[in-house]
């Protein structure tokens, strides 16, 4: 079985030099929100968005995605108290974004599950769900990092800022998370 | 060292850029979603009416004064908002609000779905302007709620709107035309693939995309479709062939054909159709603009204040003026109404 790697905190040193001046941002930003601020609610969803829906697209139908998405916001509002260090938001709702995929999961099995590919937006080809699907079977740390990384567009560097994860792990994960997904594909290029 | 697949530097890899291709456009498209913190709501009745208490740890005493917040998730946020969320009500079945089933009744906030299965409908309350009733297989956003602004997407599905407000204020977007209330009863259908029809029964609508426009009068319909926008609007009491080969003009408006479609819908318009008439004269070819002028002054005489020269250009008082003649209601109030003073 594939090693998935642990969160990690080694940054390398020029990163150390902007970290407090972002913790402390971000920590400024959820005071806000809490506070009633909806410029810092907006900024923070406009931050993190993309890291939840490649969370939830991993895992759920994609035509629920939107929804979810912002169930995962409004829920980490009401529940901003829980969560003791600023600095952890990143990691905290990425946790609400995936016990919220796996409550939906369970209400699916009662009802009959949709389809990805229901007509309604624009149109993509059968191919693109076919590829998800096989991203979907892969570690999930492989799994959210690669979704961050080839659907939402993110860097590496970005996704190790909303994580919390060392840029070094998310680096590993999408190289390690690749090599497996080409080799379920068929595909024979080299990493 | 560059490395495409962390940070796109370097020579693409081509199967990492074939991925981006592909999986990008599964990317999400939501906007930047913004709130509306309202202090003084204390109750938690729905799941989006939400009460924040006292005691976030990190933050102090001082978030004791936003011990209820009602926190409305919308694709835009105004001030002025009196609340931006509606009542919901089942009809029958279970419908959802997000992933959420719908029991008995609820709140559908701006930014939320509605979506209604096969054993399901459900009435929602338009603010305090109206009421929508959606079908069985539907599926709408609340898209924006404010003071004399109400707009609902709708997906796919069937909706019922009954609107008693001035017109313009409740608007229905759909993926191929855009209808917008000028006071009245209607319904509107999507199908899968974005085309439509409206219906209208009380009043007025005007159902407008990439600034082709149709006023669909009461006991009229008009269809829609991602190619063409709306489609010209007929008295639902028009004889079936009429009907077909106003379609069949329709469907050949993007390339101006129109084969014999034309030539029938002008032979065979009742008085009753000019209304259909004057939508065709801005709809059709120059050249076939002439007879499409013939056949609407054969049937409602053209002002004697109204050039054919000036209509045949389009001009717009001109066209306003011939409209006044065909009784329905004056041209005047929806412009004013589309152009303020």
């Amino acid at each position: 079985m594939e090693h998935v790697l642990e969160i990690g905190r080694v940054l390398p040193a020029g990163d150390l030099l902007t970290i407090p001046a972002r913790t402390a941002e971000l920590t400024a930003t959820i005071r806000a929100m809490a506070a009633g601020d909806q410029d810092a609610f907006a900024r923070l969803y406009a931050d993190y968005a993309r890291m939840i829906h490649a969370i939830l697209l991993g895992r759920v139908p994609r035509r629920d995605v939107d929804d979810l998405v912002q169930d995962v916001f409004l829920t980490a509002y009401t529940r901003i108290r829980e969560l003791r260090d600023p600095a952890a938001f990143g990691g905290w709702i990425a946790t609400i974004a995936r016990n919220r995929a796996t409550d939906y999961l369970r209400q699916a099995r009662e009802h009959v599950e949709l389809p990805d590919d229901l007509p309604g937006g624009e149109p993509i080809d059968a191919g693109t769900f076919v590829v998800l699907d096989i991203v979907r079977t892969l570690p999930e740390a492989y799994r959210d990092t690669l979704l961050m990384r080839l659907v939402e567009g993110m860097s590496g560097a970005e996704i190790a800022e909303r994580s919390g994860l060392s840029p070094g792990s998310v680096r590993v994960n999408l190289h390690r998370g690749m090599k497996l997904l080409r080799e379920k594909l068929g595909w024979h290029g080299h990493d | 060292m560059t490395d495409y697949l962390f940070d796109g530097s370097g020579t693409p890899d081509p199967d990492v850029a074939r991925l981006e291709q592909m999986l990008g456009r599964l990317r999400t498209t939501a906007p930047v979603q913004k709130v509306r913190l309202q202090p003084g709501a204390t109750e938690i009745h729905d799941a989006h009416t939400i009460s924040v208490y006292a005691g976030v740890r990190f933050l102090g005493p001082a978030m004791a004064a936003a011990a209820a917040i009602a926190l409305m998730v919308g694709l835009t946020w105004r001030t002025t908002t009196p609340a931006a969320s509606w009542d919901v009500a089942v009809i029958v079945g279970t419908p959802r609000i997000g992933s959420s089933p719908l029991i008995g009744g609820g709140r559908i906030a701006v930014g939320q779905t509605l979506t209604t299965d096969e054993g399901s409908r459900a009435r929602m309350d338009v603010s305090d302007i109206g009421q929508v009733t959606i079908d069985e297989g539907t599926r709408l956003r609340l898209v924006e709620t404010r003071e004399g602004h109400h707009r609902l997407a709708l997906e796919r599905g069937t909706l019922h709107a009954s609107i008693t407000a001035p017109p313009g204020q409740f608007v229905v977007s759909t993926p191929s035309a855009t209808a917008t209330d000028l006071g009245c009863i209607y319904s509107l259908h999507v199908n899968d693939d974005g085309s439509g029809l409206l219906n209208v029964e009380v009043g007025w609508v005007a159902f407008e995309e990439r600034g082709r426009e149709s006023f669909v009068p009461a006991g009229a319909s008009s269809r829609t479709d991602r190619v063409n926008g709306p489609g010209t609007p007929r008295f639902d009491d028009a004889d079936e062939p009429f009907r077909r080969e106003l379609e069949l003009v329709d469907e050949g408006a993007g390339m101006k054909v129109y084969g014999d479609g034309l030539r029938y819908v002008l032979a065979h318009a009742r008085t009753r159709d000019a209304m259909t008439l004057w939508h065709l004269i801005a709809r059709v070819a120059p050249a076939d603009r002439a007879s499409v002028v013939d056949a609407l002054a054969a049937r409602v005489p053209m002002p004697v204040t109204v050039t054919r020269e000036a209509v045949l250009r389009l001009d717009r008082a001109a066209l306003d003026q011939w409209w006044d003649a065909l009784g329905l209601d004056e041209a005047t109030w929806w412009r004013k109404w589309k152009r303020p003073v």
